[in-house]
């Protein structure tokens, strides 16, 4: 049976998510706040290399880059309310890709796996 | 086995090993993450040999012609030599041409050099004008139509390279350069796309670069060019400019001056945003100050445009 991350479209449709996916981030007043400094384009790949790995494509997620990636966010106040809207607006953004209801939550949930791993707990 | 060259030492890679394996494992310890080409932190630049293509899959046209790939995914077939993108490359002997004003608080800089130094318009080099006062200016000429190099300099008040070139630096003067480096160039761009070029100050010399190379290279969709600067008499080579879309009827200008009375107050971002239209189709090059191209590309991607249709060349102060 084809991967999730197959019958999705491949590196094409984690490309597509990937901008509206950062969109809706940007403009989500609860979390925006967390992204004002960073770099755009090194945002963007690392939101890629997110999206294909809970689209279950090619990853080699080991959770420390995760880690290390959020340690100053979690000192600056990041809790699970901030998690719960990036997940939010990554359903959403999967419901206007097209993708189906089962698969968005299938989704989801790999999403939520890494969930500890960003809040450093 | 295959040999792969890195900085002076030499490096055998398995069969079947992947580049960034063949690294770690010779205590070269490159930035790395995902280890699956997804997250680009490895990139490097091969200056010799052949890249596999998978092992460049994801990145731009641009990147990808200069030679960048990504070690975890790359299984050479044939030797390679790799530097890291920020490798500037050995110095290269200039000889300084001409040192002209283009605007009050603006220098135009053209310097000879060998003609094996290869470069697209709108890349950018490291200008040593005494070992200790080096800068990165990017190029606004054009290899097929100028014999020299050009940079156009904003000068500072006590600037050292201001000071240099108004003072001390003169015709017949001999340099060096390194480069060049930077992929904001016309590359992986449609002929029929829209093509937004905007520049802020001197952000035009790579824009001016870009612009005449779009044009040779038969780009045939609408070139919208924008420049942006804080006093009317920082816009220099408007008449070129000007020139230039009365031959071509697919090339518009427009140049926006700081002013409280002018549409927007003049500000070159709010100018861009409330006139473009069609953001998500068009393909987009920024070129000026760091804190302005950012402002810019936030404000362009949030209305729509696509994050990897814009191309940027964010100038930094000098250290």
């Amino acid at each position: 049976m084809s991967t999730l991350y197959d019958r999705l479209g491949g590196e094409k449709a984690v490309n597509a998510a990937v901008d509206i996916f950062y969109r809706r981030v940007l403009a989500d007043g609860r979390i925006a706040r967390f992204f004002d400094t960073v770099d755009m384009e090194d945002q963007a790949a690392k939101q890629k290399a997110f999206l294909t790995m809970v689209f279950g494509g090619p990853n080699n997620y080991t959770g420390k880059d995760m880690r290390d990636a959020h340690k100053h966010l979690v000192a600056k106040g990041l809790n699970d309310s901030h998690v719960d809207a990036v997940l939010e607006n990554l359903a959403r953004t999967l419901r206007e890709l097209g993708v189906s209801e089962s698969e968005v939550q299938e989704i989801a949930k790999l999403a939520d796996s890494v969930r500890s791993d960003v809040l450093n707990r | 086995m295959v040999a792969l060259t890195y900085g002076d030492r030499r490096i055998d890679v398995a069969e079947g090993e992947t580049v960034l394996s063949a690294l770690l494992r010779a205590g070269v310890h490159p930035p790395n993450s995902c280890r699956a080409g997804v997250c680009h932190k490895c990139v490097h630049r091969a200056i010799d040999g052949d890249v596999p293509a998978a092992a460049q899959e994801g990145l731009s046209d641009a990147r990808k012609s200069m030679g960048y790939f990504l070690p975890c995914v790359c299984v050479p077939k044939t030797p390679l030599t790799i530097v890291l993108p920020d490798d500037a490359g050995p110095l290269v002997d200039a000889v300084v041409r001409s040192i002209e004003r283009l605007a009050p608080d603006i220098m135009r800089l053209r310097v000879e050099t060998e003609p094996s130094f290869t470069y697209r318009p709108g890349q950018f080099l490291e200008f040593v004008a005494e070992p200790d006062l080096k800068r990165h200016y990017s190029l606004a000429s054009h290899p097929e139509e100028d014999n020299f190099l050009e940079m156009h300099i904003r000068l500072h008040e006590n600037g050292r390279m201001s000071r240099h070139l108004s003072q001390r630096l003169a015709p017949a003067a001999k340099v060096h350069i390194a480069g060049p480096s930077g992929a904001c160039f016309y590359a992986g761009v449609d002929l029929d796309q829209p093509l937004v070029l905007i520049a802020a100050g001197t952000g035009l010399a790579p824009v001016w670069g870009i612009l005449r190379d779009a044009l040779r290279r038969g780009h045939r969709g609408p070139i919208r060019l924008y420049h942006g600067a804080r006093e009317a008499r920082s816009l220099y080579l408007a008449d070129d400019i000007e020139a230039l879309t009365k031959s071509r009827d697919n090339l518009a200008y427009r140049a926006c001056v700081l002013d409280p009375d002018a549409a927007h107050g003049g500000d070159l971002v709010a100018t861009v945003i409330s006139n473009e239209t069609g953001l998500k189709e068009s393909a987009f090059f920024l070129c000026g100050g760091e804190k302005l191209i950012r402002r810019l590309k936030r404000e362009l991607f949030m209305k729509g445009a696509s994050l990897s249709q814009i191309r940027s060349d964010m100038f930094t102060p000098a250290q």
